[in-house]
């Protein structure tokens, strides 16, 4: 029999939701891919099909959190502010909307999102976000006049900081996560002032 | 106090810590906190960057090694080790730069510093935060009230348009019409101050000490609970109400009303008064009748306080007072307020009689119940230097009739005496009283840059019988 896509993505969409639930009541670690399929009502092996590991699961609902985040960043009306300014506003709309899938992000930043994991091939799902960040970012970049300075060097540094922030987020226990906001400030800070000050000496460079 | 600079940079730790010394050292006082603290996330730059941060860490490392010169060999390296530890978190306290500095610059002009210098070095000794973008402060109020400033506010500043404390102060206007003042905090910052404080003091005063100095730890652990208060804004706010209660239209004096529903432990939103500060109000050369009448006005304000709310307002910086365009005088900083205990204020009740008098002899009988015991020989030197100090600061109000706030002379007086004290080391007093003594140096040094001459005797029997307190049992005359 053969399935058509339609029905794959509707058994993708029920993986997901189950998952969804189960991870939030009973937590990532506690939960096995056998109980994720048992959940959206298939049968253990079919899981596979579709994703390879619970951690390719959490990070498909990481990934959806993220597109909302960006999509209700981009219709806030907030007024352009500094570079610094507007890289925190986008990280912190990510941030707002992985807000209920927090527990998930130790676990997928360990096995899919880690810096070191760049280009191994192993996770599209990883390098698409990779990908999105640094060109919402890269815009961003342009916008202020820093796009050439925002080099495959500057990328990379920047990807390293957002997972680092992410990082330190996931285990964040601070009221209301007070502390990653704080420490979102000074690295931004840096990280902006280092891509406009070696800017132009790099240019200078033949 | 004159050292040379490489003696009084010599009184720093070593920077190399041992680990192994601070496993084995554990934690520093039992019950004082978790060892080793996280001290939240505020940006750790080093403060002792400058000659002035490190002077200033020098003379506070040398006048603590003082209360230890005695401790046995074995004690002293336990005594380095902390001293290092301490050092340590002193140097990442980085909302101390300024203050830190500042009091660099202050020691380093010793002892020819002028009234001015003194008073301008003492107002620069508070917290300093970073400044927060609006997409910062936008997820704070998100946070902390629920809501982004578009969503919450019929308008919101973007920009700062003060520093406070801890944080920035927006303009904003509410859903219902009142233009409002938010103050919001840095995120994490409390918590840092809190764990760092909780950490430093015991490394700073670590074991067994001599009478002046379990004085000094008390005093020095009422300090780090009222920095504990002052970083909570939702405490400032009951404070605030409670304050803003004891005054009436006709006072002339304005507590801005807080608007609960938009303030939390991090955001606190007040009425907003439109007036200046002290540096405005002297730029445009206000004629002695006025600053009298101003200094009236914040003396009057001290006093309502201290007799009809039983609080002392410590935090007498300039900022934290407006000079409003109808005459009016805003109170707008509550976190440096006291509220005395029943038996601190018992013994304020008994600082009445000398007061009043001005007799040595009352000033004396006030001192053995302010600092405990004491043996007249063997304590004279104390005796001596506490009571100058007494008759130096009360005699605004002891002396009676007009007192002139704006003499040089008097206030350096004052300094010398406080100079004394600390190389006296002399830590026996109440709790409170190193933040009453901070207090007195910032509102001399504020009626001192206004000039005022006040009738301080007057205004303070006007205030008691307003709050109709009995003092027979307590007047001795």
């Amino acid at each position: 029999m053969r399935i058509t896509a339609e029905a794959k993505q509707e058994t993708r969409e029920r993986i997901l939701q189950a998952a969804k639930r189960l991870f939030r009541e009973q937590g990532f670690d506690t939960t096995t891919t056998r109980d994720l399929a048992r959940e959206a009502g298939i049968a253990a092996g079919t899981l596979f099909n579709y994703f390879p590991s619970k951690e390719a699961i959490a990070l498909d609902l990481i990934l959806r959190g993220l597109d909302r985040a960006l999509l209700a960043h981009e219709k806030r009306a907030a007024p352009p502010g500094s570079l610094e300014e507007d890289l925190f506003g986008l990280i912190a709309a990510d941030l707002r909307g992985l807000r209920e899938l927090r527990p998930l992000l130790p676990p997928v930043l360990e096995t899919c999102l880690g810096a070191s994991r760049r280009g191994d091939g192993g996770n599209e799902g990883a390098e698409a976000l990779r990908v999105r960040q640094l060109a919402v970012a890269g815009r961003l970049a342009e916008r202020h006049g820093a796009g050439e300075a925002f080099s495959a060097v500057a990328q990379q540094l920047y990807w390293t900081l957002y997972t680092g922030i992410l990082a330190h987020w996931s285990r964040d226990d601070s009221p209301r996560q007070e502390d990653t906001l704080a420490y979102l400030d000074a690295t931004l800070e840096m990280f902006v002032e280092w891509l406009t000050r070696s800017a132009p000496a790099r240019r200078r460079t033949p | 106090m004159n050292l040379d600079l490489a003696r009084l940079m010599a009184a720093l730790p070593e920077r190399e810590t041992d680990p192994e010394i601070v496993r084995k050292l554990g934690k520093p006082d039992a019950g004082l906190g978790e060892w080793p603290l996280p001290g939240g996330l505020v940006r750790r730059l080093s403060i002792l960057g400058t000659l002035q941060a490190k002077l200033a860490a020098a003379w506070l490392f040398l006048w603590v090694r003082g209360w230890f010169q005695d401790a046995e060999a074995r004690e002293q390296d336990g005594i380095e080790t902390r001293l290092r530890l301490a050092l340590d978190v002193l140097e990442a306290m980085s909302y101390l730069r300024g203050a830190v500095m500042k009091a660099g610059q202050f020691l380093g002009s010793l002892p020819e510093i002028a009234p001015m210098e003194f008073v301008q070095a003492f107002e620069r000794l508070h917290f300093e935060a970073p400044p927060m973008h609006y997409a910062l402060i936008r997820e704070m109020l998100a946070d902390e009230i629920g809501g982004e400033p578009e969503e919450v506010f019929a308008q919101f500043e973007r920009e700062a348009f003060a520093a406070a404390s801890l944080g920035q102060v927006h303009r904003a206007r509410l859903k219902s019409g009142e233009a409002a003042a938010l103050k919001v905090q840095y995120p994490g910052i409390a918590r840092a101050i809190r764990a760092d404080f909780r950490m430093i003091l015991p490394l700073l005063l670590p074991s067994r000490l001599s009478r002046d100095g379990e004085g000094m730890r008390r005093i020095l652990e009422y300090a780090r609970r009222a920095v504990e208060r002052e970083t909570d804004y939702e405490i400032e706010a009951g404070v605030q109400e409670r304050v803003r209660g004891l005054f009436r239209e006709e006072d002339g004096i304005v507590v801005p009303r807080v608007f609960q529903a938009h303030s939390s432990r991090r955001v606190l939103c007040m009425e907003l008064l439109e007036g200046i500060h002290l540096d405005g109000l002297l730029a445009r050369g206000p004629s002695q009748a006025e600053r009298d009448r101003w200094g009236e006005l914040l003396m009057r304000a001290w006093y309502r306080l201290f007799y009809a709310g039983r609080m002392e307002y410590v935090d007498w910086n300039a900022g934290n007072f407006l000079f409003l365009p109808d005459g009016r005088l805003g109170l707008i900083d509550f976190g440096g307020v006291i509220s005395f205990t029943p038996e601190e204020w018992e013994l304020m009740r008994l600082a009445d009689r000398p007061l009043t008098t001005g007799r040595a002899e009352d000033r004396l009988d006030f001192l053995r119940r302010w600092s405990g015991p004491m043996d007249e020989e063997k304590d004279a030197d104390f005796i001596r230097l506490a009571d100058a100090y007494m008759e130096w600061s009360w005699r605004p109000r002891a002396a009676g009739g007009v007192f002139d706030y704006g003499d040089g002379v008097d206030l350096r007086r004052g300094v010398d005496l406080l100079l004394e004290f600390l190389r006296r080391r002399t830590g026996r007093a109440q709790p409170c009283s190193g933040l009453i003594t901070r207090w007195e140096f910032l509102y001399r040094g504020l009626l001192y840059r206004l000039g005022a001459r006040i009738d301080v005797r007057r205004i303070a029997e006007e205030e008691i019988g307003a709050a109709g307190w009995d003092r027979e049992p307590y007047r001795g005359v």
